[in-house]
């Protein structure tokens, strides 16, 4: 199995799990603290089985451009997007954040599951472009400070002045005194930092090591916790965040999964503009929504969706218990002429019916919890 | 109370290796499960337990329980008819992890079969065997 930089402290102080071919930690000292830690105060996990590329090269903004849905030309140097890569249909081969470090050098953060199919994707399409592909994983270790207290955190240990990074940028900093790059980007629907510490290879962990005791120390008055997968998959689906392989595939499209605000379709041609502008034009069968149990059950994936009359009209792709709201909630696929928000469907969990509700994303109230808030920690 | 690292095995019940315990009142027995099992499972969110009235049939399932991520089927250590739910521990799951063995309990059973089926659960001793093999495995 596959390791990351981090493997021997998570060997002695988490409950390990297999992810995507890595060996990770899946909780510390379990779900529910590590996920209320992130949305009160400030947590860290391990990425680091994440991908890596650096594409560089005269025509790097025009072959990304090409390769994905959203558009990079809008960003300067030291700012990050979220968009998909699809295939010719429209399917969504993956879903990730761009970051611009230079005019001309990108970075891309492929889902673990999808490391060697996006590589192999990029460098099949870079025919006819002047790029070059790097794959620096292996080479580079990443970590993401999430939650409220993210920046104080951060800030005792950094060189940069954090306040001045807004969401979706990013900047070259010391932290720990190691050289790192910080977006402030996420997966948690809170404030937060990924950060990438570039000289830390898998067979000299020196750095990575350095920069996850320091910040775990810098967050000691927070009551920062190390967080695993566990409550990394349980945050993101409070927010409404999709989770490649179950909720988006290459079967999916982002018009389907209600990720649209991520195609660009004013570019003169990207991989699946053609089928994604029919798409547009004819509508959606089925689209992603927000369910919130009514009843007292757990929905969880591959139950099925039922209308009033028993009719099968969807199926769940991420379900969970809520540990913020204490009550059931999922991500689904629902038929369109039955996804309105609002409506109630029945799940089916073990033979029986449950009722559940169609609400909006995030599961929580937006000016309480998430980068939204208003309100201070 | 014998603890194997760490884990409560009481005395004078009997086990099964579904993870649940038994104990004998009279002609009835209670049931519940595990202080090894609520630790693995870990925060309960949820225990779906069937009504008074109910059969049960030793090594099938008669329930579920579920924390956050997973769920698991809670599997019948004697066949019998439920007297009494634990309907504490629906509203309040997390009994299960906090007394696994006192107010965590589940079930009262009238059993059926109960001299013959207790041959195929653990007592005390071989419990703490179990346990410690258990341990070793890394289970």
């Amino acid at each position: 199995m596959r390791k990351t930089q981090l493997y021997e402290i998570h060997k002695k102080t988490a409950k390990m799990t297999e992810f995507a071919g890595f060996e990770m930690p899946l909780w510390y000292k379990g779900i529910t603290e590590e996920h209320l830690a992130v949305r009160n105060s400030v947590g860290i996990f391990d990425v680091s089985h994440m991908g890596r590329v650096i594409i560089t090269g005269k025509d790097a903004a025009s072959f990304l451009n090409y390769v994905i849905t959203n558009d990079v030309t809008v960003l300067t140097p030291n700012s990050a997007l979220y968009s998909v890569m699809c295939n010719e249909n429209g399917g969504i081969i993956d879903d990730f954040v761009v970051s611009r470090l230079e005019e001309e050098k990108f970075l891309l953060v492929p889902n673990a599951t999808n490391r060697e199919k996006d590589f192999n994707w990029l460098v099949t399409k870079a025919e006819g472009f002047n790029v070059k592909i790097e794959d620096v994983s292996d080479k580079v270790a990443m970590f993401a400070v999430q939650g409220p207290n993210a920046e104080r955190t951060l800030q005792k240990i950094c060189t940069a002045d954090l306040s001045k990074i807004e969401r979706f940028k990013c900047t070259t900093a010391r932290l720990a005194d190691v050289d790192v790059f910080l977006s402030r980007t996420g997966y948690t629907g809170e404030d937060g930092f990924e950060v990438y510490v570039w000289n830390a290879p898998l067979d000299k962990p020196y750095n990575a090591v350095k920069v996850w005791n320091a910040v775990l120390e810098a967050g000691k008055p927070f009551g920062i916790e190390p967080c695993g997968l566990g409550a990394r998959d349980t945050l993101r689906l409070e927010a409404g965040l999709c989770l490649y392989g179950n909720d988006i595939d290459e079967n999916t499209t982002p018009l389907e999964a209600r990720l649209s605000f991520v195609v660009k379709f004013q570019k003169d041609s990207f991989i699946g503009k053609n089928t994604l502008l029919k798409q547009k034009e004819e509508g959606v069968k089925r689209r992603r929504v927000g369910l919130q149990m009514i009843e007292h059950a757990i929905p969880r994936q591959g139950f099925k969706i039922c209308n009033e009359k028993g009719e099968d009209i969807g199926q769940v792709t991420s379900g969970t218990f809520s540990p913020l709201l204490k009550y059931g909630i999922a991500m689904a696929y629902i038929q369109t002429q039955h996804a309105q928000e609002g409506n109630i469907v029945n799940v089916e969990i073990r033979r029986k019916m449950a009722k559940a509700k169609i609400v909006p994303f995030p599961f929580y109230d937006a000016e309480k919890y998430g980068y939204k808030r208003k309100t201070s920690a | 109370m014998v603890k194997v690292d760490g884990y409560e095995v009481p005395e004078g019940l009997y086990y099964s290796k579904d993870f649940e315990w038994l104990k004998i009142e009279g002609d009835k027995v209670r049931v519940g499960i595990t202080d090894y099992a609520q630790k693995q499972l870990r925060e309960i969110v949820y225990a779906e337990l069937p009504s008074p009235g109910t059969t049960t049939k030793q090594n099938e399932p008669y329930g579920t329980v579920e924390s956050v991520k997973a769920v698991s089927d809670l599997v019948a250590p004697v066949s019998g008819t439920i007297e009494e739910v634990n309907t504490e521990v629906q509203s309040k799951p997390e009994l299960l992890n906090e007394d696994p063995y006192g107010k965590g309990w589940l079930l009262i059973i009238k059993p059926s079969n109960l001299q013959a089926e207790l041959a195929n659960l653990m007592d005390f001793n071989a419990a703490v065997e179990w346990h410690k093999s258990l341990i070793k495995e890394g289970k």
